[in-house]
């Protein structure tokens, strides 16, 4: 059901969501065993998919129905007794499948998608500085990496991007569907590129 | 790697950042930054980017995460959707009777299947349950999950909670027709079935043929009446801020009656005619 989009209300801090992770479960005290691991599984990786996706350009509601349809493929996964060695590359490979199809989907639809320069991050970054002149060279340093970001090949993005989510270069590479090698030869092209920020 | 003679690139330098050297690998990368200041400031470099890259994915990212719970409570109902999908699947007929009770099971199945096929064969052309008692008649007071799962378009609690005293829009007369298809009910009397939203427009539903269901005047008790006085409850929860909009959605779209039973504290519809 890749094309309705679930609406899980406005976009929140961060903290809210962990707030939201920490409590209680007894919901769940009934489910069946099967459903309950499924959940236990989206508890840990919900938000770092979700992070994931919306680095890849898709909204947020976007987003978060390709992370229903992730915990709804590995429910049938593993109702099917398939291989249960490295869920967690397995989980981030659909995701990361989905949302290929997913934006291709909606440029066919000649809907915008939300471009990653749309991440108002901007103000969490630069919030913090002492002095107004801090807060503009912050501004101007996050506008400069952004930059940079954006200019990195796609495949170098998504290696950064999911080596920021935990994952090893193995699971990386598995996600990817890269040789193991490719990994730190695209960290390595990547750091380089942010590095030289400040010489821009 | 010969480590010790040249320079380490800047591969080593982040595999080793990333703790993917092997022992032996390791051991000789160390030895030659003990003693090789040069390679020692681009490592701090690679971490130093590092450092920052992370500081503004996660600054500019977590800010747009929302609150796990809607999400969550949505993927619990539709894996028990899916859990319940694949028992009758797999066991159509697993009904736990032994003995003397399987017996007088099976042969009240066969003189009650011989009835519904007499009556019903000129009727039903589903395939589900609730298709096939719709089709004969019996009112229906719950749309069948596998048909009408529900759908939701892309509109906010904001948007939603904005608009005046939304009212479920007409079902195009195309759809209308595509839903009786759908449960079966062609040659029966689609005039004593409303096509329903399973989830309202007022909370988000969409115009969907998932979110369509035949649902009967003729249901005396959880009728289309008493499902609109749920919709006005959850809607007022929602746009009041005591419920979010998907647990409400996850909720109206699963188990209807339950969710009405819960909002109401009753176990039988409060009569709300004037």
């Amino acid at each position: 059901m890749l094309e309705d989009e679930v609406i899980t209300g406005s976009g929140a801090a961060a903290k809210a969501a962990r707030d939201v992770r920490e409590q209680p479960r007894a919901d769940t005290s009934k489910a069946p065993p099967l459903e309950l691991e499924v959940i236990a599984i989206f508890d840990e990786f919900r938000d770092r998919l979700l992070r994931y996706l919306i680095s890849f350009g898709l909204s947020a509601a976007d987003g978060e129905e390709v992370v229903q349809e992730v915990f709804l493929a590995l429910f049938r996964h593993l109702r099917d007794e398939k291989p249960r060695n490295n869920l967690r590359a397995w989980v981030f490979q659909v995701a990361h499948n989905l949302a290929l199809r997913q934006r291709g989907a909606t440029r066919r639809n000649h809907q915008n998608l939300v471009p990653f320069e749309a991440v108002d991050g901007e103000e969490a970054l630069i919030d913090h500085a002492p002095t107004p002149e801090a807060q503009l060279a912050g501004k101007q340093r996050y506008a400069r990496l952004f930059a940079v970001l954006q200019a990195l090949p796609e495949l170098d993005r998504r290696c950064l991007f999911l080596r920021a989510e935990g994952l090893t270069y193995r699971e990386i590479a598995h996600v990817l569907g890269v040789s193991l090698g490719a990994v730190p030869l695209s960290l390595a092209r990547s750091l380089t590129r942010l590095n030289c920020v400040d010489e821009r | 790697m010969k480590f010790e003679e040249s320079h380490l690139s800047d591969q080593d330098l982040v595999l080793l950042a990333d703790g993917e050297l092997s022992a032996g690998e390791k051991v000789r990368a160390h030895s030659h930054l003990n003693s090789c200041w040069v390679c020692r400031a681009r490592k701090q470099e690679i971490e130093e980017a590092i450092g920052e890259f992370v500081r503004f994915h996660r600054g500019g990212l977590d800010p747009l995460i929302p609150p796990a719970s809607g999400p969550r409570a949505l993927l619990k109902a539709r894996l028990a959707q899916a859990a319940s999908d694949s028992d009758r699947k797999s066991q159509p007929w697993a009904i736990p009777f032994n003995g003397m009770q399987m017996g007088a099971a099976v042969l009240l199945l066969v003189a009650v299947t011989s009835v519904l096929l007499l009556t019903a064969g000129r009727f039903w052309h589903g395939s589900s349950p609730t298709a096939f008692l719709a089709a004969n008649n019996v009112p229906v007071s719950f749309p069948e999950p596998g048909l009408t799962p529900g759908a939701v378009t892309a509109a906010t609690r904001e948007q939603i909670c904005s608009m005046p005293e939304p009212k479920n829009r007409a079902v195009p007369v195309a759809l209308r027709r595509r839903v009786f298809q759908e449960y079966g009910l062609v040659s029966s009397e689609p005039q004593a079935y409303e096509v329903d939203y399973l989830i309202t427009p007022a909370l988000g539903g969409a115009d969907d043929i998932r979110n369509l269901w035949p649902q009967s005047y003729r249901s005396a008790v959880w009728n289309a009446r008493v499902k609109d006085a749920l919709e006005d409850r959850l809607r007022d929860m929602v746009c009041g801020g005591r419920l979010d909009l998907a647990s409400a959605q996850a909720e109206i779209s699963s188990d209807w009656i339950a969710a009405y039973k819960k909002y109401f504290h009753t176990d039988r519809p409060v009569d709300t005619t004037p």
